[in-house]
């Protein structure tokens, strides 16, 4: 029978990696380095807004999976265990330093207002193609959205549409249920949705 | 007669129906709403348009001075075990 942890190596592209440097190989630790600063720089910015804070991240991090590698059964991939880490980090960041306050976002602040006042016609913003939306200002701009939402919504956003886990990953990384995770992840979408319109029609 | 509460049922079921997470029969209900609730469609694009901007965003780039202090760090480290 094959056991779990053999499936989950089959699937992990860092597999033969940590299996290397759990073998003694810690020259190729740098190789590790390579392949998640910059994922890991990302998500510090997106989380903490400021770039001492995303190096710090990135730096606990790393010397956290290498304190810890030895220790690393296989049982989730290596990038999900990675990103389990660096929520920690940031989690524990967040104590000492000021972010959005926490707060819970309902359903009801986003309802679509009675049919007779809601737009009858997609704005043009939702329309064109995005190499046309897309530019600097409109990055910066999401990049404030994001850190205003509540630290708990923040979290699910950017795992799931920034750095792209599913469902089920991001609920093994914060360890929180699928159906907690969509429920964040739809007040997340529609506060930023808000906060696009905004943008587009003041621009 | 437009029906505001179908609206709400359907609203809290976006994200899933752009994710592909819903059954098919649920697709359904929502596709047949769409056809005849120009709001929702509305909702809809802008909320799928949100998603893609926030999945086309460029990453951000690590700052070089920190890339070699941090490479410089983790050889001493890999060298102290």
């Amino acid at each position: 029978m094959t056991r779990p942890n053999s499936i989950q190596k089959k699937n992990d592209r860092d597999s033969e990696l940590i299996e290397a440097i759990q073998g003694g190989r810690s020259d190729l630790f740098v190789e590790l380095v390579r392949r998640y600063e910059r994922p890991l720089y990302n998500f510090g910015m997106k989380m903490c807004g400021k770039r001492q804070d995303a190096e710090d991240l990135v730096q606990d991090t790393l010397l956290n999976v290498f304190k810890y590698l030895k220790g690393f059964r296989h049982e989730t991939k290596f990038k999900n265990w990675l990103y389990r880490i660096a929520t920690s980090a940031c989690l524990k960041k967040r104590r000492k330093s000021k972010f959005a306050p926490d707060r819970e976002l309902s359903l009801e602040e986003f309802l679509p207002p009675e049919e007779a006042k809601v737009e009858q016609d997609t704005p043009s913003w939702a329309t064109l193609p995005l190499d046309q939306v897309l530019n600097e200002e409109l990055g910066r701009k999401l990049s404030d959205a994001i850190l205003e939402l509540p630290e708990k919504y923040r979290l699910v956003l950017v795992l799931r549409d920034i750095e792209g886990f599913s469902t089920e990953e991001s609920a093994q990384i914060l360890n929180l249920t699928a159906a907690n995770i969509k429920v964040r992840l739809h007040r997340a979408r529609l506060f930023l949705k808000d906060q696009l319109k905004t943008y587009f029609q003041d621009g | 007669m437009h029906d505001h509460q179908q609206c709400i049922e359907l609203f809290e079921k976006l994200s899933e129906y752009l994710d592909g997470e819903l059954d098919q029969a649920v697709c359904e209900t929502i596709e047949a709403h769409l056809q005849e609730c120009r709001p929702c469609q509305v909702c809809l694009n802008t909320l799928k348009q949100t998603v893609t901007i926030c999945r086309q965003m460029q990453a951000d780039r690590v700052p070089e001075d920190f890339s070699r202090r941090l490479r410089k760090m983790i050889l001493q480290y890999a060298d102290s075990l």
